[in-house]
Formats: C-alpha cells, sequence, structure tokens
C-alpha cells in the first residue's frame, strides 16, 4: 500500500505493509531515530509524535493511517540549524538526564505551548501526564516547559510591538 | 503472568468511506474482521494475541462518526469521537458532568487524541472508565447492522466481563454509531480510584446521578465498575437514597449497602475485599460532592 | 600511583585565584546538545543493515529440569540460521556475577522464569520469534520456592547448597550492652522488589572483526566485566573484545547486572554465524526476566540508654537472591556495613544470609541494600525515640557519627562526615519543631498529615569484594584540545561532564576544549563499573590523576620557558593561558606550550589509574575498612494519608546531601530528584507482584511507577560539602544517596499522620487501608 503524508514539512511518499507501526516506519525508513521505542503498548510516551499537532504515540499507529497528514518529529524541530526556543529551555535548565524520554518530552511541550502560551503548573502536568521519565523526577522538566513559555511569550510580544 | 508483547502479526486492511460500506464488509468478513477505531486497545490486544483477526476495517476515513450535538432533548456524540475532543467540549461538561469527569482521569493526552468513546465501550474492558458514567445519565448506544439500526439502553449493552474484551450484545455485522444522552435536570459525577495519582487503570469506579429538591434526594442512579463484572446500577442505594434526606449519616448508610450488591474479583491489582470497601467509599464521596452543589 | 594523594589539596595549589573556574558552576552538558535534538545515539539507533536478529528461548518454569530441547522444527523455519545450546558455547558456559553458579545459557536444568534456555537467530525479526515459539523444551517440572524461609527449612536442590554466602559484623558486646539498655524495641521488617523501570530496554548488538575479534556495542554499566565475561563465555582473549557504550536510556544498576548477559548473547550469535547480530529486549521481557532490587526479611533488635544513647544493635537478615546469587554478595555486604546507619553504635551484632528461591534473580538497584536495611533502621530510630519521650531529630542528632566515630565495620572516620550538620540544616529548612508541633493528638476528617526524617548513609566505591580501581586517558593535542576517554558510562547521571569539568580546571583550559572521546575499551585502562557511587569519586580521580601528571609536566616546562626553571608551582594556567605568577606580563598560550611538550619530547599524554583507599573487612567478624568515604543524605517527608482509601500522598520532600564538593550543582537537583522519585514509588506504588515465580504486572500499565501528575513539592537540596581530601576537587559520590532516606521518611511520616506503623513496603493504599483499620479497631 502506497502512504504519503508530510514529514517535518517535506511531502514524502513510502510503500508500506498493514502491520508496520508508524514507530517502525519512521525509524527504519526514514532514520527518525529520536522517535524511541520504549515499551511498544502505548503507555511510556517515548515515542510521542506529533500528529496534525496532536500527541500520538507512534507505536499504536498503523504507518498506512498516516495518508494525508503532517507528521512531526524532535529532528523537524530544528531543521532550520539553530535550536527552536524549547529545545534550548530543555538544554539551559537541564530538562533532560538520560535522554531517552526528552523526544516526547518536547513534542509534548510543542503540542501544549501552540495550545497554551500560558499554562500553569498544573496544565504543564496534565499535558505531559503520558510521557514517563525515571531518571529527573521531572522537576527541570517542568521548568524547562515554563521557560519555554516565558521565551515564547516574550518572543510573540516582541514581535507584536514591531 | 503478563501475557508477551511482540511485533504486530501481519493482516488485511481496508479503510471504507462511509457506514454503508463498512457495514458491508463486516458482514462480508463476520468473525476474521475486525474494527479499527482509534487503535489504542485493538493494536495493543494485537501485540498480546488475545486478538488475531484476518482483516482489520479501519473507520477513520468516515467523516461522520465524530461530533457532539444536541437535537431532540438529548446530547448526541458520534462514537468515533475522539476522547481527546469530548475532554475539551463545554457541552459535555455542561450537560453530562460526569462523562466529563470520567475522561479528565481516563488514560494520558496521546492515547486521548486518538481513543475514541465508541472504541472504548465496545472494547467493554471491565476497566473502562466511560460506562459507569453513561449508566447513571440513562444513555443508550445506536448500533447499525446488515438490518439497519437500533438503540440499546446502555445498562443492556454489556452482556459479559473480560479480562481485556469483554462481551456486548454488539453483533458481527454492526457498528456502534452514537451515544445518547438525554437531557436532564440534575448533576451527576464520577470518581475512579487507581493506584497512582497519574494515568492508572481502575479497580473501581463509580458514578451517581442524582435531583434534589427541598432537602431530598427526587431521583438517584448509582452506577459502578471496574470490579470485575460488567457495570451495574446499584438498586440498592437508589433505593434507600430516594426521598431521602440529603445528609452525611443517609448518605454513608445508603452507599454502605453495595457491599451487599456487588462480589468483585480478587487480582494482582486489587483484593475483592478492598474493591468492596471502596466501592462504598467512593458513592459515598460522588454523592457528597452532588450534595455539596460539586462545588 | 600514589594512594595517600591528596588530590583536594594538589589541585588548590594549583589555582589561579581563590575559587574554581568550572568546578561547582553549571555547565552545558557535554551530551546536552545531541539530547535535545534527537541526535543522541542509543544502543538501539546504531543497528547495521544485514545484520540477523537474536531471539532468547526463555524457560517460563520457574525451576525444572531439561529433558530435551528440540531445535528440529524451529531450524525449519524460513529465515532461521542456527539455535544455539549450552552445547554450543566454545568458551565456558558461565556467567556468574561474583560466583560461578550461573550457566549463561541452561544445561541440565531451569532455575527461574527467565532463565534463557536456547538462543534462536535469524534473517529478521518475525522468522526470530517464529523460530524462538518453535523450539521445543521437554520440562519435568521440580517442586519450586519462592520464600526464603521455607527455603531455608526445605529441601529443594536448586543449587547445592542452599545458600550461596553471608556476612557477618561482630562488634564489642552485644548482650552484655542490651543488659545495659533502658529500652529495648525489636521487630521484623519486610522490603519488596523494585523494578527499575528505565526507559530503554536492553539491547545489544555483536559485530565480527578480522578473524576473531568480536565488537559489542550495548546497554552495560560495565565495559570491562562486560567484555571479560564475553571473553570467557566465547573463549577468546579479552584483547579480541572490544565493548562499545553508547549513551544510555537509563540504568539504576539494572544495567550493571544485566550487561554482561545481553552483550554475550549478541556476541554468541555473532561468534557461530560470523556475522552482525543483535538483540533488544521487548518491555515485557525486561519487567518479567531482568533481575530486579533484591527483596530482604529483616529482624532488629536496637537498644538504648535512657540518656539517649543507641549502644547496641543485633539483627539478622535473608536477602531472596532467586534463582542465581548475581550480585547478592555486594549488597548483603553493603547493607551489613551500614546496618547501624548514620549512627555511633559500639555493639554490633549483624548476621545476613542470602537464600536461594525460584525467584528472577537480584539486580544492583540505587541504594543496594542501603533501602531495605534503611527501613528497619529508621524506624527503629523513630521507635527508641518515642519509647525514650524524645524528638526523633533530638535522638538522631544526639547518636550521629561524627569525625573521629568509629563505625559498625571498626572504621575510623576522620574527616568528611556532615551528617550532622546536614540534619540540622534539613530540619532547618523543613521547618520541623514547628511542624511537630502543630500536630494535634488527633486531627479529625479523612485526610491526615504528618512529617517524618530518614537518614541514610552510602559507602562510595564497589562493596569490598574485588578490587575497586580506575583508569582514564588524556591526549593534550597540539591545538590545545584535549582527548579524554573513561569507562565510566554516561547513563544520564552526567558523569562524563563532571569529569570534562575536573579535566579541564586541573589544566586550566576552558572547559569547551575538553572532548569526552566515546566509551570503548580498546581505548584507556579499566575505569571499572559505572555504580556504587564512584564515577566521579573514583572514576574522576583518575581523570585528574591523569591531569595532575599532565599539568606537572606542563608547568615544569612553562618554567623553563618563562624563566623560572625549578619553580613549578610559579606557573599559573587560567582560561588556557599560561603565566608566571609574578609575573603576569610573562605567558604564552596553552597551545603553544603544548606544542612545545612534543618538540621537547615529552608525552603529551597520560593514563591515569588509581586504586580506592579501603579494604576487605574480616569474613567473619566485618571489621574493616569496607569505604574510602561515605556520602550521607537526610530527608524530611510531609505526607497526606487518606484514611477513607489508604492512599498516600507526598506534599513535600525536603533532601539534603553530605556528598563532599558538588561539582554541578543543578545536575546534582535532577540527581537528588530522581533518586527521590525512585524513592517515592518504592515506598508507595511499586510492587514486583509474582506469582509462582511469574511476574503478572509486568508493563508500564501496570507497575505502577510515578508520572508527572505524583511529584511532591520537590524542595532543593541541602548541601553540606564535607570535602574528602583523597579525591579530585574533594567530591564524594551523589548518585544514590537521595533515594535511600525518602522512603524512609515517608514511612515515619506515615506513622506521625496516622499513629499506625507499618512494617513492610511498599505502602500501597490497600495495604495501607486495611492496616489503619486492624490498628484502630
Amino acid at each position: 500500500m502506497l502512504v504519503s503524508f508530510r514529514l517535518n514539512g517535506e511531502l514524502v511518499e513510502r510503500q508500506v505493509v498493514a502491520n508496520q507501526t508508524l514507530l517502525d516506519l519512521l525509524r527504519d525508513d526514514f532514520a527518525m531515530l529520536s522517535v524511541k521505542k520504549g515499551c511498544d503498548e502505548g503507555q511510556c510516551g517515548a515515542c510521542t509524535v506529533l500528529v496534525d499537532g496532536k500527541t500520538m504515540c507512534a507505536c499504536l499507529l498503523l504507518a498506512v493511517q498516516m495518508q494525508g497528514t503532517a507528521i512531526t518529529t524532535l529532528e523537524g524541530l530544528d531543521k532550520s540549524g539553530d535550536l527552536s526556543v524549547i529545545q534550548q529551555a530543555f538544554l539551559d535548565k537541564y530538562g533532560f538526564q538520560c535522554g531517552f524520554c526528552t523526544p516526547g518530552m518536547i513534542l509534548a511541550t510543542k503540542a501544549l505551548l501552540d495550545r497554551n502560551p500560558d499554562p500553569t503548573t498544573e496544565i504543564i502536568k496534565e499535558a505531559l501526564e503520558g510521557n514517563l521519565c525515571r531518571c529527573t523526577g521531572y522537576q527541570q522538566i517542568i521548568e524547562s516547559v515554563s521557560r519555554a513559555a516565558e521565551i515564547m511569550r516574550a518572543e510573540s510580544g516582541a514581535r507584536a510591538r514591531a | 503472568m503478563t501475557i508477551e508483547v511482540r511485533p504486530l502479526p501481519p493482516f488485511d486492511y481496508v479503510a471504507p468511506g462511509s457506514l454503508a460500506e463498512a457495514v458491508n464488509l463486516l458482514t462480508e468478513h463476520g468473525a476474521s474482521a475486525k474494527l479499527l477505531a482509534g487503535g489504542t486497545d485493538l493494536l495493543l490486544r494485537m501485540k498480546k494475541r488475545k486478538s488475531n483477526p484476518g482483516i482489520l476495517i479501519d473507520l477513520n476515513r468516515i467523516g461522520d462518526l465524530s461530533f457532539v450535538a444536541m437535537r431532540d432533548n438529548a446530547l448526541h456524540i458520534g462514537a468515533g469521537t475522539r476522547l481527546a475532543v469530548l475532554y475539551d467540549s463545554t457541552v459535555i461538561r455542561d450537560k453530562a458532568a460526569a462523562l466529563a469527569d470520567a475522561i479528565h482521569v481516563m488514560s494520558s493526552p496521546g492515547i486521548r487524541n486518538r481513543a475514541t468513546i465508541g472504541g472504548n465501550l465496545c472494547n467493554a474492558s471491565r476497566c473502562a472508565d466511560t460506562p459507569a458514567p453513561l449508566f447513571a445519565l440513562d444513555a443508550c448506544v445506536k448500533l447499525l447492522g446488515a438490518e439497519g439500526e437500533r438503540n440499546v439502553p446502555i445498562a443492556s449493552f454489556f452482556t459479559a466481563p473480560g479480562n481485556g474484551r469483554g462481551k456486548t450484545v454488539l453483533r458481527a455485522d454492526e457498528v456502534m454509531t452514537e451515544i445518547i444522552i438525554p437531557l436532564q435536570a440534575g448533576n451527576s459525577t464520577f470518581l475512579k480510584l487507581g493506584r497512582r495519582k497519574g494515568s492508572s487503570t481502575s479497580i473501581i469506579s463509580a458514578a451517581a446521578f442524582a435531583v434534589m429538591a427541598n432537602g431530598r434526594f427526587k431521583q438517584v442512579r448509582i452506577a459502578v465498575s471496574a470490579f470485575g463484572s460488567t457495570p451495574i446500577r446499584s438498586k440498592k442505594v437508589e433505593m434507600a437514597l430516594t426521598d431521602a434526606p440529603v445528609d452525611e449519616k443517609t448518605i454513608k448508610q445508603a452507599s454502605a449497602l453495595i457491599k451487599d450488591e456487588i462480589k468483585p474479583i480478587t487480582d494482582y491489582r486489587a483484593s475483592a475485599a478492598y474493591r468492596t470497601d471502596m466501592a462504598a467509599v467512593l458513592i459515598e464521596r460522588a454523592v457528597t460532592r452532588l450534595a455539596a452543589g460539586r462545588s | 600511583m600514589d594512594r595517600s594523594r591528596k588530590y583536594l589539596d594538589d589541585i588548590r595549589e594549583l589555582l589561579a585565584g581563590d575559587d574554581y573556574t568550572i568546578v561547582g558552576k553549571n555547565v552545558q552538558r557535554v551530551d546536552g546538545l545531541e539530547k535535545v535534538t534527537g541526535r543522541a545515539r542509543y544502543t538501539a539507533d546504531l543497528l547495521i543493515e544485514n545484520a540477523l536478529v537474536v531471539r532468547p528461548v526463555w524457560s517460563r518454569c520457574p525451576h525444572a529440569l531439561i529433558k530435551e530441547i528440540d531445535k528440529s522444527a524451529a531450524l525449519r523455519v524460513a529465515g532461521v540460521e542456527c539455535v544455539i545450546t549450552s552445547a554450543d558455547i566454545r568458551g565456558e558456559n558461565q556467567c556468574g556475577y561474583y560466583i560461578d553458579d550461573q550457566p549463561f545459557l541452561a544445561t541440565d536444568k531451569v532455575r527461574h522464569a527467565g532463565d534463557i534456555v536456547a538462543l534462536v537467530v535469524a534473517r529478521d525479526e518475525a522468522a526470530a520469534w517464529a523460530g524462538a515459539d518453535a523450539v521445543v523444551v521437554a520440562y519435568e517440572q521440580l517442586p519450586a520456592v519462592f520464600e526464603p524461609k521455607a527455603a531455608l527449612q526445605g529441601d529443594f536442590g536448586i543449587h547445592g547448597q542452599k545458600s550461596p554466602g553471608d556476612v557477618k559484623i561482630r562488634k564489642g558486646d552485644v548482650d552484655k550492652a542490651f543488659a545495659e539498655c533502658d529500652v529495648i524495641v525489636e521487630r521484623s521488617y519486610q522490603v519488596g522488589s523494585q523494578d527499575h523501570a528505565y526507559i530503554e530496554p536492553e539491547a545489544a548488538l555483536a559485530i565480527p572483526e578480522g578473524l576473531h575479534d568480536v565488537t559489542v556495542i550495548s546497554t552495560n554499566q560495565n565495559p570491562f566485566r562486560t567484555r571479560s565475561v564475553v571473553a570467557r563465555v566465547l573463549g577468546r582473549p579479552q584483547s579480541e573484545v572490544k565493548i562499545i557504550t553508547p549513551y544510555l536510556g537509563g540504568g539504576f544498576g539494572g544495567k550493571d547486572t544485566y550487561g554482561p548477559v545481553i552483550s554475550t548473547i549478541a556476541a554468541v550469535a555473532t561468534e557461530h554465524t560470523g556475522r552482525p547480530a543483535y538483540v533488544i529486549f521487548t518491555r515485557h521481557e525486561s519487567f518479567a526476566y531482568r533481575y530486579k532490587r533484591c527483596a530482604f526479611e529483616i529482624r532488629y533488635k536496637s537498644g538504648a540508654t535512657k540518656d539517649g544513647k543507641l549502644k547496641a544493635i543485633d539483627v539478622d537478615y535473608t536477602c531472596d537472591c532467586g534463582g542465581y546469587a548475581t550480585h547478592v554478595f555486594g549488597l548483603m555486604k553493603r547493607a551489613a556495613y551500614h546496618g547501624t546507619g548514620v549512627y555511633d553504635v559500639p555493639n554490633c551484632r549483624i548476621t545476613g544470609v542470602a537464600v536461594y528461591t525460584n525467584n528472577v534473580p537480584v539486580a544492583a538497584f540505587n541504594g543496594f541494600g542501603n533501602p531495605q536495611m534503611g527501613f528497619a533502621i529508621e524506624s527503629q530510630i523513630d521507635l527508641l525515640a518515642e519509647k525514650l519521650g524524645m524528638d526523633p531529630l533530638e535522638f538522631r542528632l544526639n547518636n550521629a557519627l561524627v569525625p573521629g566515630s568509629r563505625t559498625g565495620t571498626g572504621q575510623v572516620l576522620d574527616h568528611s562526615v556532615g551528617i550532622k550538620e546536614l540534619l540540622e540544616k534539613v530540619s532547618e529548612r523543613a521547618e520541623w519543631p514547628a511542624k511537630r508541633q502543630r500536630k494535634p493528638t488527633g486531627q479529625t476528617g479523612e485526610k491526615k498529615r504528618g512529617i517524618g526524617i530518614g537518614c541514610s548513609w552510602h559507602g562510595c566505591g564497589t562493596t569490598g569484594l574485588k578490587h575497586d580501581w580506575a583508569g582514564a586517558s588524556v591526549i593534550l593535542n597540539r591545538d590545545g584540545s584535549v582527548n579524554y576517554c573513561t569507562g565510566i558510562v554516561e547513563i544520564g547521571q552526567g558523569t562524563i561532564t563532571s569529569h570534562a569539568m575536573m579535566v579541564a580546571e586541573t589544566l586550566g583550559i576552558p572547559y569547551e576544549w575538553v572532548k569526552v572521546d566515546g566509551n570503548d575499551t580498546s581505548r584507556m585502562p579499566d575505569s571499572g563499573e559505572t555504580h556504587a557511587q564512584r564515577g566521579t569519586f573514583i572514576g574522576g580521580t583518575a581523570a585528574v590523576d591523569a591531569a595532575l601528571k599532565l599539568r606537572e609536566r606542563l608547568n615544569a616546562l612553562a618554567a623553563d620557558i618563562l624563566g623560572r626553571r625549578g619553580n613549578e608551582n610559579e606557573i599559573v594556567i587560567h582560561d588556557g593561558i599560561v603565566a608566571r605568577r609574578d609575573d603576569p606580563g610573562r605567558k604564552i598560550t596553552f597551545k603553544d606550550l603544548v606544542t612545545a611538550m612534543y618538540e621537547n619530547g615529552l608525552s603529551p599524554a597520560e593514563y591515569g589509574f588509581i586504586k580506592a583507599r579501603r579494604g576487605y573487612p574480616d569474613p567473619d567478624t566485618g571489621q574493616g575498612i569496607p569505604y574510602a568515604a561515605y556520602t550521607f543524605g537526610c530527608t524530611i517527608a510531609e505526607v497526606e494519608v487518606d484514611v477513607g482509601t489508604g492512599e498516600i500522598e507526598v506534599l513535600n520532600l525536603y533532601p539534603g546531601v553530605a556528598a563532599g564538593k558538588i561539582i554541578q550543582p543543578e545536575v546534582v537537583r535532577g540527581q537528588v530528584n530522581g533518586c527521590g522519585m525512585l524513592g517515592v514509588g518504592y515506598a508507595l506504588t511499586e510492587r514486583v507482584t509474582l506469582e509462582k515465580g511469574n511476574m503478572v504486572n509486568g508493563s508500564f500499565g501496570d507497575y505502577m511507577i510515578p508520572t508527572i501528575m505524583d511529584i511532591p513539592k520537590l524542595e532543593p537540596y541541602v548541601s553540606v560539602e564535607d570535602e574528602y581530601k583523597y579525591s579530585a576537587f574533594g567530591a564524594k559520590g551523589v548518585g544514590e544517596i537521595a533515594l535511600i532516606s525518602t522512603p524512609l521518611a515517608i514511612a515515619n511520616a506515615v506513622y506521625d499522620a496516622t499513629g499506625v506503623r507499618f512494617y513492610s513496603l511498599p505502602l500501597n493504599a490497600e495495604k495501607v487501608y486495611f492496616g489503619l483499620r486492624e490498628a484502630l479497631a
């Protein structure tokens, strides 16, 4: 079956079989290795991708179902060569340790901040509830998200004034 | 022993563009077909080899399965509506509070963005969280098959519990199309007991609906689920509360009656004794919350 | 190597100013950019095309004889290359961690669910899974046992002996001391297992090189130990085996114990086929079959005099090590060496016994016996304090170790003993006295709040069963850049960044000039394992050992060049500029100085190699020096107990560490928070539920680790920088300490909240609900 979709902004097309998950397609065919296989059961969030801007677990999506969608992985956030605001915030505020959950966390953050530019701590927690982390105790992740939100608000405020 | 999880086995796949086409495909393939909506339950069961369909019929290309509409004095929810849409819906929050409460403590954002309310009901997992609110709200579901449409009251929809997938009245050629909740005066709520604050399968859950006037309960519906059987309405608790005064003692005594009405299972998640006691606690807290005006 | 070198003093002498330039500040981690861009590569990201797939054939029986392994059907599956059993092992079929009790592939019997009976190697995943399903193993079931007591009483014949070993501490005269005590408390405690549940599953890729060499890329915490096990099983010399360890997606000790096993699976497949081969565990396999925290049963008796002084302890405990001893010796002994808690106890009798059962074997896990023993210790302390009518904080302060104290193993701690100051500071931060007083005698309502303290200590360095050495390599390049190599694994804890910082500080150059090369056993001498809080403490000291040797050489050459021959101490290097202390105008660049080294035939490279300053406690009395230094920890926890459901919510955690010099403050905050949450999970929601030796809750949906919704208010940590003289920059380890004290504090807080004490962990809601009802009935 032929499936075509946008991957990090670029239109792509592949022959897939029905039982191929989006997770396996992204890793095996597109070398989007930031999308991690943590459990393959939709319970850890390490395979989180954005599909039309919404977080989903790639391990529970069939590749063939992605026809016509726009998919974003972490690789798509710094295509310009510069770190996105969220990535810089995670870097500066130590929002990672082993880094395995980090791609999912950053994408969940993007989905959140694209909707809600000024989230409370409670809202941040709800948005990241499906992303498990075993290393950080989550605190510095929350601080990274808040920091990203702050920068994004400042930047959009500056643009508005310009 | 935990069931092993392995890569998906091969299967055929088709994505019909209409409900009629979907029903035809179901009729054609019979038991070897499974409907694919969100996939968050089905695909996982297939990885565990608990479900082995020869063909998946993908409902996601059918446009008219996702909606939230008010008409004919009822709330109509398309069976293919994503839980995330219901999570954000002010209509659901206003008119079906118990359902909104349940969706707010179900699963996680990534799963909710994909999972559908119809899928949650049709899988009939004994830990599912949407049934109890619908019981308390006296909902019904619309099924479409080769022989046409039929409405089934939610209380008759589930026939037997399963470990994972339970049994429902859904026939091999049928698709659930809608959930219909009557608009009604009164308030409702839902509480679950998980095993941590973050997303967790329910070990018991309860939903309550009540109309109160002049310090008394006028109409009460109490539903309990996730304890091992199909969800139930608690006749004993409902009878004890109907026309009874809205006070702490009454609520406590009435809630305790659930202990005679359910026989929960013991499994590695919780014991029967704990589930039984917690059923009473959840009912008491749910009804108390309604009595306090959901503050 | 000079074991008495005071690295702390030596570095201080070199400094340009009063303060460190890099160490103690927050820098951008060396792995940061890779991780936030998703370019960081973990083992499963490094697979190569046409590599074969390996699938284990697991025993699901906990105890059985293997009558026959029938490969025939498996070999007929299209795509299956071979099926490997113990008969095919060319070297020694042995992978025991401390003793040789563990065949790599099962021979005549299986001893736990998860014992590996065969390896199926195939062209692709589907063929490998089908092949593994097609292997037919004929078992004769044997009676199985899952409780240490029953195992000791019965005759199950798991191995030739019921126990692989024991540990004893004998100090002073315990019976005489008890006779003199005014209060004595004796209780039994049980602490359960715990799964590491790191997000990255185990994986290994093996690649053949040349005629006989094998390179293995794997999720391990001990590249050199892994190399020795792989070499042994293959029957090749260690020089022909190379282990490459990329970033790990979490370890916590699980990839320490299991690292050699997963690596050998891939290596054996490669050796048999002559082709690259990889194995990746599913999450289910990682839960169901991989080794876990050891469950303890402890009987703890302790006594004190009415002036609030601890006098004696008498402790017996069993460690359920499952089907093989694996890591049990280390954790059993560590628990004994720390068995007094952070207190001066003059008379000690501690006996620990490891017991074989048919449960899944044990792995290292942050704390390594100390959380388990600590639960008993810190509960006992509160019980004694209560009997004496003393505030639990006062009682602890009254007995805390101080410089000059002798531990339970008779070790004199002459410096770097910050526990007392830590207790004072943490309790002040947590407002202990005020919160203790505000608690009324009986809280009404269904939610009850309480506050509790837990103290911990953790000796830095591998527990004394093998020597504890570490190597590192530093090479100066003529452009001023530096290549640094260590065998310490980057698991997320940020240790390689600390090493780069310490090397840069020692050399006097910007941190960015130090490049940490990949972890590759062919590039530097054995750095030892990444465990036991030794990555910075010992691994980092090896780094500084190398850097100091180079620095001495650089200083001497610079003194020569800048006209101060023979006065090496007069040279300062700061930010890459080499200058005379007395005349800073006389200077050259670091790059030019390094070039001069080359031109003068002075080696620009050094290996560091150090050995930990400790010995081997006596096997009969446990007296001796098991660890060079101890990190201390203290946590105060505030909880709220829902009496109606038994659910416990941790409201606040106030942690503190006395870990010497803190190299990276924000990274350590992450460690403290992360370990704190591991402790919260261990205390409350994580239950490894085994039925007949098989894990029934082996998924993230059923093994409840804390989500982001489950965190309390995590206060910034108190830090007492009680520097250790003999380690680089006076740093001790800090990677485990905060896990240990957290569950202990929570348990004490639950007692404070409810008036009911629980003697087993975890405190899951059902246990608490029924426990409260029973106690208050």
